[in-house]
Order: structure tokens, then C-alpha cells, then sequence
């Protein structure tokens, strides 16, 4: 009893050092509150939620996605969203993991492709789509491990290269790329923190903390909403879901953000 | 020492080729590969507004990527489009209503495409509050931009001083050639007289950016 109670004591203490610490570190008030927010992630329910969807025989097929194949052989999904995207010679392609659920939903399964990508982003509000709790369920089984992209297969380095073009590249009536908002550190649109993405630990954490539970929307979101909710507010048209154009951008960021320790549901804002 | 550079070399490229290792793809493939994902992977309620993923003279200058410069030769060129897109309001009077221009530096929204849908506005807002520091005091804005509190109080509101920032927010790239801040006149973002009145919201002594802390 009192080692437990001095065990007890001693983790408070640690607690409120750590806590005065981190209050006395962030000059950001609004810090602490996202911190609170992120540790109490309501986006673990959604991991459940995704396991059950894998395992469960589903679709015109009715067959479940066991044997889906994310790089590292048949229904190995320790690991596999470290490595994506990634290059598949089944489908000739590089894809991310959205585009390859996608692959195994309408090969497996038997799905249509156009029905999943109309509700593959689910309505704020809502009880969010499958792709986004298999997104997030998938991606689980990778936390605590490094991001690790290689760029061996030509088509991945193109990618890669593609990507960054579209990272810079400059249009529409705002005249902004991905870089305006992304380029520079300790900046916020309007109370937003914007994310320095040509910063290797920026980029780290965008890359291991998608799919995250975005507050605001009470649903978990993906990096194609990401993605496409940049493009929607940089007035531009509409990016396609699991495009090569999004694939590509996600290409650059993962292998930018190589070696980032995956921790998912993120928790946004 | 360069012949072992040469010697590593030629033994070490037919190894990466057989390892598989990819190269580099040069600028002009890369350019071709990204411009066919611009193109087939963007979709919009008419053709029209599809056209807004093309660049311009000035934007395709400005995409520098990675810590590429710009060339002098290239700033030059930029400030010169810049200075020739500048239009004025029809009635000359390039200083508007401060009380619209509040209103306009605070609403971030128009012109957005979701769901298959433009969002349809009489007109767009201004989007200043999303980048710059407004009034003092006012705790949601922005700080990608450089903070316009107390703007005409430092500058006064001369008849110079109102162009100057009339085509500053016309077209900023005619003094910051290729800088964050969109074109917000040159691109159709904003109309003139739109812009007038966020002239009027920047110098005029009666608005908040100008009042007392």
C-alpha cells in the first residue's frame, strides 16, 4: 500500500512537472487546450469501428478485405502504411493508401468505384464513411513505427518529383500554391496554425498524424480531405479522390517526412 | 582523385541500375507528368472554372521550386505584367467607404467550388483578415501577411498614399514581385470599387485599423 501510494504520488508529481512545464514552454494559450483535446481523442472509436470492417465479408462479393494487399503481402497490415504511397505492379501505379483500399474494396468486394468515392469523404456531422474508419484502422497498425518511403521504382520518384512540382506551383485567382501558407514557420490563417511544411519536423507531423479527428467536422478525416479542402479553399477546382495529382503530393510530404514516428487519430482542430 | 570519382562511378551505376534504383526525373518530364495531373485530375461544374488551374505569364514565374531564385530578369518582367494589369474604378475615385471595406477585409468567403457547386456571392470577400492583423486589439486574424494595424496613422491618407495602396492591393507583385499576396484585383478576385473601399479601411483616419489601442 504505500509503495502504491508513494508510486501514486510520485506520477502526480512527474504530471504537474510536465504540465507546469509544458504551460511554461508554449507562449500559445491555445496549446494547452488542443493538448487536453488530443489526449482524450474521440477518434479512437473510429479504429474499432474500421477493424470490424475488415474483417467483415462485405459487398457483391461478400468477401472481407483479409486478403487486401497494401505492399508487405496479403492482409499484412503491420507496418504497410509506413511504407505508402508506393508503387503496385497489379495496378501499374503508385497509390496511397485511399487509392489502394479502394483497389481491394472493388476487386475483393465487387463495390463500384464511383459509390465508394461519392461518400469516401463523409458529411460533417455525420457517423463518417467505411474508407475513412478502414483508413484510420489500417494506419493504427503502423503506429510507433517510422515512416519509411522509398523511391526505388521510377514511378514513385516521379511521383515524388510531381508532387513537388504541385507543391509550388502557383494558379487560380489567389495566385497560391501549397508553399503561400505552408512555407514559412509559426504562421495561422486567421487562429489556424498553418504547419511550416519545408521544414523537416513540420512535415513530420503532418505525415504521421492522418487520419485525425478533426473537431470541428466531429468526424475523422483522411489526407485526400486534406488535400482536397486546400484546393477547395485556395479557390480552385475540385481535387479528385485518390487521383494521381493527390497521390503525387502525398508522395513528396511522406518522403519528406521520412522517419516520423506514426501516431494516429491525429487530432485537428 | 578524379579518376576514382570516375572509377566509383562506373561501378556503381550499373549496380544502382540493378538494384532497381530510380533517377531523377529531369525538369522538363517532371513539368510534362504534373501538367496531365493538373489537367485530368480536377473536376468542376463547368469548363470554365476548370480554366483556373491554368497559369499565367506571371504565375509560372512565381512557382519557383525548392530555394530556386528569382532572376532579376524574371522580377522585371513580373513588375511589368503587374503594372500593366492595373485598372481603376470607372469614376476615378479610388478611395471608397471605410465602413464596406470593414465589412469586405472580414469575409473570407466566395468563388469556392465543393461538391459540384460554385459558391455563389453577389460578390467575393476581401480575405485580408485571414493574413493580416486589422484593427488593434482583434484577436482572429491572421499573420501571414504583415500586420496593416495602424496603417494610415503611420502613412497618413494622401492622394499618393491611396494609389500606392490601391494597386498594392490590385496587383501586389508591382512593388513585391512573385509575393504571398494574391492579386487580388489583376486576378478578378475583387472588384475596383471593391478595392476602393479597402483603401478607405486602410487610411482613413475614422477606421478601427486606425483607431487607438
Amino acid at each position: 500500500m504505500p509503495t502504491t501510494r508513494g508510486g501514486f504520488a510520485a506520477i502526480l508529481l512527474a504530471c504537474l512537472a510536465a504540465w507546469g512545464a509544458a504551460l511554461a514552454q508554449s507562449d500559445d494559450p491555445l496549446a494547452v487546450g488542443r493538448k487536453m483535446l488530443a489526449e482524450d481523442n474521440p477518434g479512437e472509436l473510429w479504429i474499432e469501428r474500421g477493424k470490424a470492417l475488415f474483417h467483415q465479408k462485405r459487398g457483391p462479393r461478400n468477401a472481407s478485405l483479409e486478403q487486401c494487399d497494401f505492399g508487405l503481402g496479403p492482409g499484412k497490415l503491420d507496418g504497410a502504411t509506413a511504407q505508402l504511397p508506393r508503387y503496385f505492379p497489379d495496378t501499374d501505379r503508385v497509390q496511397d493508401l485511399e487509392s489502394r483500399l479502394l483497389t481491394c474494396m472493388v476487386q475483393l468486394q465487387g463495390f463500384n468505384r464511383d459509390d465508394i468515392v461519392k461518400r469516401a469523404i463523409s458529411p460533417a456531422g455525420s457517423n463518417g464513411s467505411d474508407v475513412e474508419a478502414l483508413a484510420l484502422y489500417i494506419t493504427s497498425r503502423s503506429n510507433g513505427m517510422k515512416i519509411n518511403i522509398s523511391l526505388s521504382h521510377q514511378k514513385e520518384y516521379d511521383a515524388y518529383k510531381a508532387g513537388e512540382y504541385l507543391f509550388y506551383r502557383r494558379s487560380g485567382q489567389t495566385d497560391f500554391a501549397c508553399l503561400q501558407c505552408h512555407g514559412e514557420a509559426n504562421k495561422r490563417i486567421r487562429l489556424q496554425d498553418l504547419i511550416h511544411m519545408t521544414d523537416k519536423k513540420g512535415v513530420q507531423e503532418v505525415v504521421s498524424t492522418w487520419p485525425a479527428y478533426r473537431g470541428a467536422h466531429f468526424v475523422v478525416r483522411t489526407m485526400q480531405w486534406r488535400l482536397y479542402d486546400c484546393f477547395w479553399q485556395m479557390r480552385l477546382p475540385e481535387l479528385k479522390y485518390a487521383s494521381d495529382a493527390s497521390i503525387a503530393l502525398t508522395t513528396y510530404l511522406h518522403y519528406q517526412g521520412n522517419g516520423a514516428v506514426i501516431k494516429v487519430p491525429g487530432f485537428k482542430r | 582523385m578524379r579518376k576514382a570519382w570516375l572509377k566509383w562511378t562506373m561501378l556503381g551505376a550499373p549496380a544502382l541500375i540493378a538494384a532497381g534504383c530510380a533517377t531523377a526525373p529531369d525538369p522538363a518530364t517532371t513539368r510534362q507528368i504534373a501538367e496531365k495531373m493538373v489537367s485530368e485530375d480536377f473536376t468542376a461544374p463547368t469548363p470554365a472554372l476548370l480554366k483556373r488551374l491554368e497559369q499565367d505569364r506571371s504565375q509560372r514565374i512565381c512557382s519557383k521550386i525548392g530555394d530556386a531564385k528569382l532572376t532579376q530578369e524574371e522580377a522585371a518582367e513580373v513588375v511589368k505584367l503587374a503594372r500593366a494589369s492595373i485598372q481603376y474604378p470607372a469614376s476615378g475615385k479610388l478611395v471608397g467607404d471605410w465602413k464596406v471595406g470593414n465589412t469586405l477585409a472580414h469575409d473570407g468567403a466566395g468563388d469556392r467550388i465543393q461538391f459540384g457547386r460554385l459558391e455563389k456571392r453577389k460578390e467575393n470577400g476581401g480575405l485580408c483578415q485571414n493574413c493580416h492583423a486589422l484593427a488593434p486589439g482583434e484577436i482572429n486574424v491572421g499573420n501571414v501577411g504583415p500586420s496593416l494595424t495602424g496603417y494610415g496613422a503611420q502613412r497618413g491618407n494622401s492622394e499618393a498614399i491611396a494609389k500606392l495602396t490601391y494597386e498594392r492591393i490590385y496587383n501586389a507583385w508591382a512593388y513585391s514581385p512573385c509575393s504571398n499576396m494574391p492579386r487580388l484585383g489583376a486576378t478578378r478576385h475583387l472588384t475596383p470599387e471593391q478595392i476602393a473601399h479597402l483603401v478607405a479601411f486602410l487610411i482613413d483616419p475614422a477606421s478601427p485599423v486606425n483607431g487607438k489601442r
